[in-house]
């Protein structure tokens, strides 16, 4: 390697830190301030933390139910998750293969994402309750069973896959059905993980749904009861910040788990050849 | 996949950590959280105060509420084997020393058993 390419790979890396450092900066401080006591508004403010401790997580578990929030999350987040890769999965193969009005499809999935979910919200809401899923966790998934951009990673690795290897599988009997389950999802292991995340990132920060739907404050997921403890323990910045950390690490956890697959999933089709 | 890759996954491993982490957790809570809070109350020159009355407050959303009372031996050492809280308050009064400072005692679990190294000292008389 010549002395020019070293130190431009040098800036480069160094600029990659410096831009790490500014996203990562953010994150430090909830996790600073989630395990002092601090305030926040403390000034001038200290770049360490000082008499660190993990009791404000210990407030959290026990001021309000959070295990039940926690569970609650987990069970709509698994519901959303297996929902997606299913429905996804289905209707990605179907817009793989040629039939009348395809294109028509796609023109419609794709402008259906420009429309903003606040602004179908109130059918999603008489649909749900028409079949009475209120209050309910597969109510709460119900709007994030399926998503039309998960829907599109799944065309572009089914895609990616060789036509012939899709044929021989029919040859040998195999039904539409089992062609998705046997040959074309192990084949793409990045497309189900990106599915994975996205959903699970999806339905566990939602706020606004399951603000809507929900009646009792048992059915409650994780972003709601982070907005009440907000409105009891507004002056208590650990505690809140603890809460925060503790809403994000699942998310945080199952994309570090999965962020080799993910990465693969998105670029996927991105390139032909 | 063989069972080999599958079982040596971080997807597998991660999860599967957690769980055994937190069984492990279970149990030592399990087998800790009898709600006995124990200590001793002194006077400013460190000699214990019997008949002290200890009280123990619960913390709340915003307030600490009384939970407990119970009076100290003749040693100095009180015991208290309800605490339901994971983080409580404790004061003692005694006639003639006045009260002491409260102090502040954060569980890692709720009733969690718990043993206060450093006694409830009176202050000096003024």
């Amino acid at each position: 390697m010549t002395r020019n390419a070293q130190s431009l790979l040098g800036l480069r890396h160094l600029t990659l830190i410096l831009i790490s450092f500014v996203m990562l900066v953010p994150f430090y401080w909830v996790i600073k301030t989630a395990v002092t006591d601090e305030n926040i508004y403390a000034y001038p403010p200290s770049l360490f933390p000082r008499d660190a401790h993990l009791f404000n997580f210990v407030d959290v578990w026990y001021l309000i139910p959070f295990p039940r929030y926690l569970a609650n999350s987990m069970f709509v987040s698994t519901i959303a998750v297996i929902g997606n890769v299913l429905f996804n999965a289905m209707a990605g193969y179907a817009l793989t293969r040629q039939f009348t009005g395809r294109r028509t499809v796609l023109a419609l999935f794709l402008s259906c994402m420009l429309i903003p979910f606040q602004a179908t919200i109130i059918p999603a809401y008489l649909i749900t309750a028409k079949m009475g899923l209120l209050n309910t966790y597969l109510g709460l998934a119900f709007p994030m069973l399926s998503t039309i951009v998960c829907i599109f990673v799944f065309k572009a690795a089914f895609e990616a896959v060789p036509k012939s290897l899709i044929d021989a599988a029919r040859i040998d009997g195999l039904t539409e059905w089992r062609i998705i389950v046997r040959v074309l999802l192990p084949l793409s292991k990045p497309a189900i993980a990106t599915n994975v995340i996205l959903t699970f990132i999806w339905s566990w920060n939602n706020f606004l749904w399951p603000l809507l739907i929900t009646r009792d404050p048992n059915m409650q997921t994780l972003p709601l009861g982070l907005a009440r403890f907000l409105s009891y323990m507004e002056d208590t910045t650990g505690a809140l910040y603890a809460f925060a950390v503790m809403v994000l690490a699942p998310s945080i956890l199952v994309f570090l788990m999965a962020q080799k697959e993910f990465i693969r999933g998105l670029t996927s089709g991105a390139t032909k050849g | 996949m063989s069972l080999r890759s599958w079982a040596t996954s971080r997807l597998v491993i991660v999860p599967g950590g957690m769980v055994i982490v937190t069984l492990v957790w279970l149990a030592y809570v399990g087998a800790h959280n009898h709600g006995i809070v124990e200590g001793h109350v002194v006077d400013a020159a460190g000699q214990p105060v019997a008949g002290a009355s200890v009280q123990l407050f619960e913390r709340g959303f915003v307030t600490h509420q009384e939970r407990g009372r119970t009076t100290s031996d003749a040693q100095g050492a009180f015991r208290f084997i309800d605490n339901r809280s994971h983080s409580i308050q404790l004061e003692a009064e005694a006639p003639g020393l006045g009260r002491t400072e409260r102090r502040i005692l954060r569980l890692w679990f709720a009733a969690q058993d718990a043993k206060i190294a450093e006694p409830l000292r009176f202050a000096a008389p003024k």
